[in-house]
């Protein structure tokens, strides 16, 4: 027993100096230790597809984005499946800070302005402080431009008619390096509806998941459940919005093409508005550009 | 038997002790890597790498985290850690290596050339490089620094066709380092 804790001592003795070489780096890698490391590149882009990602602008970071979704696939060989008519959302977001980023944009479908702010709260992350998700809060209004319809006489037109107000909380986890999911809780208020059947305040779930294929490729797919459908609407009957797409990332440009069954691409349409049914064929093929400039200084 | 453990305890403090002497440690050491091309510059910068140097034997290590290193463009930060570093995979770039013909007096002359041979690794790679460097006493402390170039694709760091006109053949790799007295 005793010689055997003797020759322990002696063989360390004996070692010290092979080990020596790995000394500096064991030592290293003690001052080293990773704290918390945050994860990053949850969604390549801001956008799942229609909907916000958790992802925003770093600070400094300027995001043109340019999307087009074509006309239905049921159109036929007439409409070339939808490409003779398309319509256009263009947007310039730019990150204030690394936690805030504001947007503003334009969008040919109903003439819509829109502005939006994208606050983190929460980052997930793993070491020493540990967090399971993202929490990110989303909020803009929208402004529909279309001319006023002519009224009976008598009654008149307000400003305040043709805003509509988002409020969505992002909740993501990136699971692994390829699969990230995120769940969209939505509510939406329309300041005016078309008639009286339509309800002002909608609800709304939306699940969001991308699967990157390669470290430049990712296939995503995008859901968004209306918990209080007009179903009485005497406009056509909306349907709850589902995307697929991929996404392409060349550089400084990430392209997202899709399938979808809304045409419009802020929340304030393809949430509560959207009347194409995959079923029916009603699906839009679409694209968004995003290209990022950078203007810090260093 | 009590008395031998003691003595077990001891002699192990004591080796570790030897350990600790003469060495320097600096944790801010700062590393760049610089890729020039017409159409784009990228510079890539850490100082939080950390770097020993054993003042007995002359061998030195470095260690640095990739998501340490920052960019200009937050893009470029996303693409380094995400396509090209795989950081998720290899957290960490090290160098172990050994000042050639070293002598304990370039420790405390002024800043003079020397030359540095070890083990780089970069993205899981390990290579055996040879690079100039220089070392000694600038403003009342040790300094080292070293510049060279390396070849990404000898690290298994593919560049695609599509980017292969951004980003240059060779990086250019600068090396800055304060060390102080390790454990005081």
């Amino acid at each position: 027993m005793k010689q055997q804790r003797l020759a322990l001592i002696l063989a360390f003795l004996l070692f010290s100096p092979i080990v020596f070489s790995q000394e500096l780096d064991a030592l290293l890698d003690a001052e080293t230790k990773p704290q918390t490391t945050f994860a990053t590149a949850t969604f390549k882009s801001t956008r799942i597809i229609n909907g916000h990602s958790i992802e925003q602008m770093k600070k400094d970071q300027l995001d043109f984005r340019i999307s087009h979704r074509f006309g239905t696939l049921n159109s036929g060989l007439y409409g070339l499946y939808g490409l003779d008519q398309s319509v256009i959302h263009f947007s310039l977001e730019y990150g204030i800070k690394d936690w805030l980023m504001l947007g503003a944009g334009r969008g040919s479908l109903n003439k819509v302005y829109d502005g939006f702010a994208k606050v983190r709260i929460l980052r997930q992350s793993s070491g020493e402080k540990f967090m399971p998700v993202h929490l990110s809060y989303f909020s803009s209004i929208e402004m529909n431009t279309l001319k006023f319809p002519e009224r009976p006489a008598g009654t008149s037109n307000y400003f305040s008619s043709r805003l509509t107000y988002v409020n969505q909380l992002l909740i993501a986890r990136k699971f692994n390096e390829n699969l990230s999911i995120q769940l969209t809780p939505t509510f939406i208020h329309r300041n005016l509806v078309k008639t009286e059947l339509d309800m002002n305040d909608a609800y709304a779930l939306g699940i969001g998941a991308r699967y990157k294929l390669s470290k430049r490729l990712s296939v995503n797919g995008e859901y968004y459940y209306n918990y209080n459908p007009n179903s009485k609407s005497l406009d056509p009957q909306p349907y709850n919005a589902l995307s697929l797409g991929v996404d392409i990332e060349t550089g400084g440009h990430v392209f997202q093409i899709m399938v979808t069954n809304s045409q419009g691409m802020r929340e304030g349409s393809f949430i509560p508005q959207t009347t194409g049914s995959w079923l029916d064929g009603d699906i839009h093929l679409g694209f968004n550009i995003s290209r990022v400039f950078a203007f810090n200084k260093k | 038997m009590k008395t031998r453990n003691l003595l077990a305890v001891l002699l192990i403090f004591a080796t570790v002790g030897v350990f600790a002497q003469g060495k320097f440690i600096s944790k801010n050491a700062y590393i760049s890597f610089f890729s020039s091309t017409p159409m784009e510059d990228i510079l890539g910068e850490s100082n939080e790498a950390v770097t020993i140097l054993n003042a007995e034997t002359g061998e030195i290590a470095f260690q640095a985290l990739m998501t340490t290193f920052h960019f200009k463009r937050a893009l470029m930060e996303e693409h380094f850690n995400e396509n090209y570093m795989e950081s998720a995979k290899f957290p960490k770039t090290k160098f172990n290596g050994k000042i050639e013909g070293f002598n304990k007096s370039m420790l405390s002359s002024p800043i003079t050339d020397i030359k540095v041979t070890g083990q780089l690794s970069v993205h899981g790679v390990e290579k055996t490089i040879t690079v100039p460097a220089r070392l000694g006493i600038e403003n009342g402390k040790l300094s080292g620094s070293t510049k060279f170039k390396v070849i990404p694709e000898d690290y298994g760091i593919a560049i695609p066709s599509l980017v292969r006109d951004k980003i240059a053949k060779e990086m250019e790799v600068t090396v800055k380092a304060t060390y102080a007295p390790f454990g005081n």
